[in-house]
């Protein structure tokens, strides 16, 4: 089965192409916005996948299965990679999972963490908050949830056990969850970014692939309240 | 034959449509959410989050009205901007994404440019509703602003609005009269039963060239309403409506008349969402030329429109388009 995987839940892009027959040779390709700069999920993201299809001599209609990172991150970055993958879908008939980004993140930091530590993956979720879940042996100890960093850090205390944190988001609080003992990677480690590859994997494990219209982000917060005295109808 | 698959998601309708390569209508499918009315406003979080789990529905729903498949579709179509931008990105993405799929060539449209296009569709196997050229009245709780339209792929601006779009002004009159949103079409309904005459609402006539200002009559009600008193205002609430939107329809008929006289056509197109508005056509039904009236959901916000449109935009080929990205304000240059 040929597999595309991406996320587009941090500002970055990230997608890969993955060949059920030789797993271990899966491309990613991930573009990275330069600080400052805005995240470039949609003119990024089909862009890359088709470089990724050019390279392996394969069109969009060869992909059979399409993993996309449902979230939590930016709205505006979920919204583009659902869509884009719920398209693709629709106009080649190839099978959607949805990927919690969160698991993605964590997946691809397991194999380097030792055996008993959890994985705490965190995503900046801006407003001073974190997006964050953890897994010990691939099982799930600590839920998704929308955090402060000290709710998080008190999280992982009180879970005990030893921690590796992964994500822009432990780069982002990374004071907060060390004073809790939770080891956080280095800040070059390309393990803060998510795996599109892992998000491919995660998809080829899922037994099947899920309705079209159930894929959909993972918001985790209602939608930003803004009075509507302040907006208008800007086009009808 | 080959067909034109359009989106359209830049504000709170999720659309999509399927037309001919001669700008037939095959179908025009319009998905309001509906949702906003409580807000008293469109939330654009809540608009985007909504069109992305429309947008595929209405594209089958649009095929299917069509008695098409995405076989049969030969070039895909979507607005690019103005608009939300993150409505505008989830219509942008999906079809790049269909489009990219089957290595189908990809029309970005301008909305504005589709509502001036709106006047090229064959409905009912008919003629174009109007043919270039022509002056038109586009005005939406968005946009308004008075095209001359000399071509089919273009249109320059003759005037526009300097505070207020018309439908805003609809909107906010509507709210000072204690109405739902949207206040237009609640408006108008109250002023069936009004004088438009009960009360001399200023229309802007001082105003130099072709631009249009309605702070003044928004400005006029207000007083006047809080002048009468809550209980007077009530009581008075159809006179008031039926004189407000006298005041808005004189306001555009006029910059109409001034725009044709300038520009020497005898030919008026509308489009947008005040463009459905009864008064408003009745209007300049009587302005003696020849007149393009679109049907009323060809005149709100659609994706036929940008599918006709599309007609008439070089198409961007694959894989040309895939950077594509939304524009939020502003008009593209247009030819
Ligand atoms: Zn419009």
């Amino acid at each position: 089965m040929i597999v595309l995987g991406f996320d587009t839940a941090t500002p970055a892009t990230a997608v890969a192409l993955l060949d059920e027959a030789r797993p271990a040779q899966a491309a990613e390709r991930r573009h990275e916005p330069a600080p400052g700069e805005r995240p470039g999920h949609a003119a990024q993201l089909l862009a890359l996948a088709a470089e990724l299809l050019t390279d392996a001599e394969l069109q969009f209609g060869d992909v059979e299965r399409i993993g996309v990172g449902v979230g939590p991150g930016t709205f505006t970055g979920l919204r583009i990679g659902v869509a884009t993958a719920r398209a693709l879908g629709q106009s080649t008939g190839a099978e959607l999972v949805g990927v919690s980004t969160l698991r993605a993140l964590a997946a691809a930091a397991e194999p380097g963490a030792p055996q008993g530590t959890g994985v705490l993956a965190v995503i900046d979720a801006r407003r001073g908050e974190a997006f964050a879940a953890g897994w010990r042996d691939g099982e799930p100890v600590l839920d998704q949830a929308a955090l402060a960093p000290a709710q998080l850090a008190q999280l992982v205390a009180d879970e005990g056990g030893a921690w590796l944190a992964v994500g822009d988001g432990a780069l982002r609080f990374r004071e907060d969850l060390e004073r809790v003992g939770c080891s956080v990677a280095s800040d070059g480690s390309e393990r803060h970014g998510v795996s599109a590859r892992a998000v491919c994997r995660l998809a080829l494990q899922t037994p099947e692939g899920t309705a079209r219209d159930l894929v959909v982000p993972d918001y985790l917060r209602p939608p930003d309240a803004v009075p509507p005295s302040s907006r208008k109808k800007p086009t009808a | 034959m080959t067909l034109i698959l359009a989106l359209e998601t830049s504000c709170d309708d999720t659309c999509a449509a399927v037309i001919t390569a001669d700008g037939t209508l095959r179908s025009n499918v319009i998905s309001s959410q509906g949702i906003h009315d409580a807000y008293g406003g469109v939330v654009p979080e809540i608009a985007s989050r909504h069109h992305l789990e429309l947008v595929n529905a209405a594209v089958d729903d649009a095929l299917r009205r069509a008695g098409a498949t995405l076989d049969e579709v030969g070039l895909v179509a979507v607005t690019q901007g103005p608009g939300l931008v993150g409505a505008l990105l989830v219509g942008v993405a999906s079809a790049k994404a269909i489009a990219a799929a089957r290595g189908l060539p990809l029309a970005p449209v301008d909305h504005l440019q589709g509502h001036v296009a709106a006047n090229f569709l064959r409905v009912d196997g008919g003629e174009p509703i109007i043919e270039p050229p022509f002056v038109c009245l586009l005005a939406s709780g968005g946009h308004t602003l008075l095209a001359g339209v000399e071509d089919h792929d273009g249109f320059s601006v003759l005037g526009r609005t300097l505070d207020d779009a018309a439908g805003e002004a609809f909107d906010k009159g509507a709210r000072l009269l204690g109405l739902p949103f949207p206040g237009g079409p609640a408006l108008e309904r109250l002023a069936r039963d009004g004088d438009p005459q009960a009360f001399a609402f200023p229309v802007a006539r001082g105003l130099v060239g072709l631009d249009f200002s309605f702070a003044g009559v928004k400005t006029a009600l207000l007083y006047r309403v809080r002048d009468l008193g809550d209980d007077a205002a009530r009581e008075q609430a159809a006179d008031l409506a039926a004189s407000y939107q006298h005041a808005i329809v004189e306001a555009l008929a006029l910059r109409c008349e001034q725009a044709l006289e300038q520009t020497g056509v005898e030919r008026l197109a509308i489009g947008g969402g005040v463009a459905a508005n009864g008064a408003l056509r009745a209007r300049l039904r009587r302005l003696g030329v020849t007149l393009g009236i679109p049907p009323r959901e060809l005149c709100t916000d659609n994706a036929a429109m940008i599918a006709s449109a599309a007609r008439y935009v070089r198409p961007q080929s694959f894989p040309a388009y895939l950077a594509l990205d939304a524009y939020a304000s502003g008009e593209r240059a247009l030819a």
